[in-house]
């Protein structure tokens, strides 16, 4: 249930709080919940990209890397206890 | 026989095994199709919430800069501290510097006098001053100008006004030097606030000199603008410009300079 809050709450941070708190929500929701992070990232890039700011996605790219990185470290880690 | 029959279980909407990542992730997806197929319902759905997301972002704004303005108070407090101290200081030194002054001005028992009249409106080559024998102003008293310049002596004292007769009057004479070697020379009034003075043609004398009188040393009281000869005459005419224009002086100060000016007008002859 707190795991539910906390995407909840990092899901409704991209619209209402300053990026800095998503980005520590999410990184902190990303130990127990790996696809968060590139949740977030598509969804702060569906409210905010624009092509002409950029070519590149690049919140829902960062979000797959960190993702990525989630889903290494706990295959390393052998942490699976934790997404149980 | 009884078939026992499992329950069929979905693997990607079952309960255990769908985590809140995946179903954000599939939330994330749908929004991302709403607005790329229909971003007129997308924006419509969402103008309420960057409506929120701005309300709170100005009610944040406005909550942070309280915070900065209260650090450019608190900057604002300490600079003003600072200066504060930094002018009582100054007002200190300049009390204490005006305190000597006054002591010095005591010291020398001189009398600081405003000019009521200066000619035309009083007779040529006198002054009006507004301090008179109430004041300590006695007769034969030199008046001096702004930088210690002379510019006559008292020759009428009432009782809360006086008369200086300025040196450029008529028939007034004083003894005096030019030049770099203090050449002696008699210093005569010419009347309408010049100055002239005789030196022999052999005396070197230029203009640019400067002239000066006895007093607590020797005071400047004017310049050689101009320097008149006359072949027949063994002597050259010094015009002399005085240091302060007579005329325009505001403020006198007066007291007794000294025994070498007073013996010098003592043997001069001084308009009544």
């Amino acid at each position: 249930m707190i795991r539910g809050l906390f995407t909840l709450l990092s899901f409704i941070s991209v619209i209402l709080f300053p990026w800095l708190l998503t980005v520590l929500l999410t990184l902190g929701v990303s130990i127990f919940e790996p696809l968060v992070p590139l949740a977030i990232g598509i969804f702060a890039d569906t409210l905010y990209y624009t092509p002409q700011a950029g070519a590149l996605p690049l919140f829902a790219i960062y979000g797959a890397i960190v993702t990525a990185l989630s889903f290494l470290v706990r295959s390393q880690l052998k942490t699976s206890i934790i997404g149980r | 026989m009884k078939r026992t029959f499992l329950a069929k279980r979905n693997a990607l909407l079952s309960s255990g095994s769908v985590s809140w990542g995946t179903l954000v992730l599939a939330i994330a997806v749908l929004l991302l199709l709403v607005r790329l197929i229909a971003p007129n319902f997308f924006w419509y759905l969402f103008t309420p919430a960057f409506r929120a997301s701005e309300a709170i972002a100005q009610k944040t704004d406005s909550l942070f800069s309280g915070f900065n303005n209260a650090v450019t108070l608190t900057q604002e407090n300490e600079a003003l501290e600072n200066q504060n101290a930094l002018l009582a200081a100054q007002n200190e030194a300049l009390l204490e510097k005006t305190g000597s002054i006054a002591g010095l001005a005591i010291d020398a028992q001189s009398i600081t006098a405003g000019v009521v009249a200066r000619p035309p409106e009083s007779p040529y080559d006198t002054l009006v001053i507004a301090a008179g024998s109430a004041d300590g102003v006695t007769i034969n008293q030199e008046a001096f100008g702004e930088g210690e310049v002379p510019l006559g002596t008292i020759t009428s004292v009432f009782a809360h006004f006086s008369r200086v007769t300025l040196f450029s009057a008529p028939n007034v004479s004083l003894l005096g030097w030019v030049g770099s070697k203090h050449l002696p020379i008699i210093i005569r009034g010419s009347g309408g606030g010049a100055i002239s003075a005789s030196v022999p043609r052999s005396d070197s004398v230029a203009v640019g000199d400067v002239v000066s009188v006895p007093g607590p040393g020797s005071l400047p009281i004017g310049t050689v603008v101009r320097v008149d000869s006359d072949s027949s005459s063994p002597s050259v005419t010094l015009r002399i410009q005085p240091s302060l224009n007579l005329f325009s002086v505001t403020w006198v100060t007066l007291r007794d300079s000294g025994t070498a000016l007073e013996s010098a007008f003592a043997a001069t002859t001084t308009l009544p």
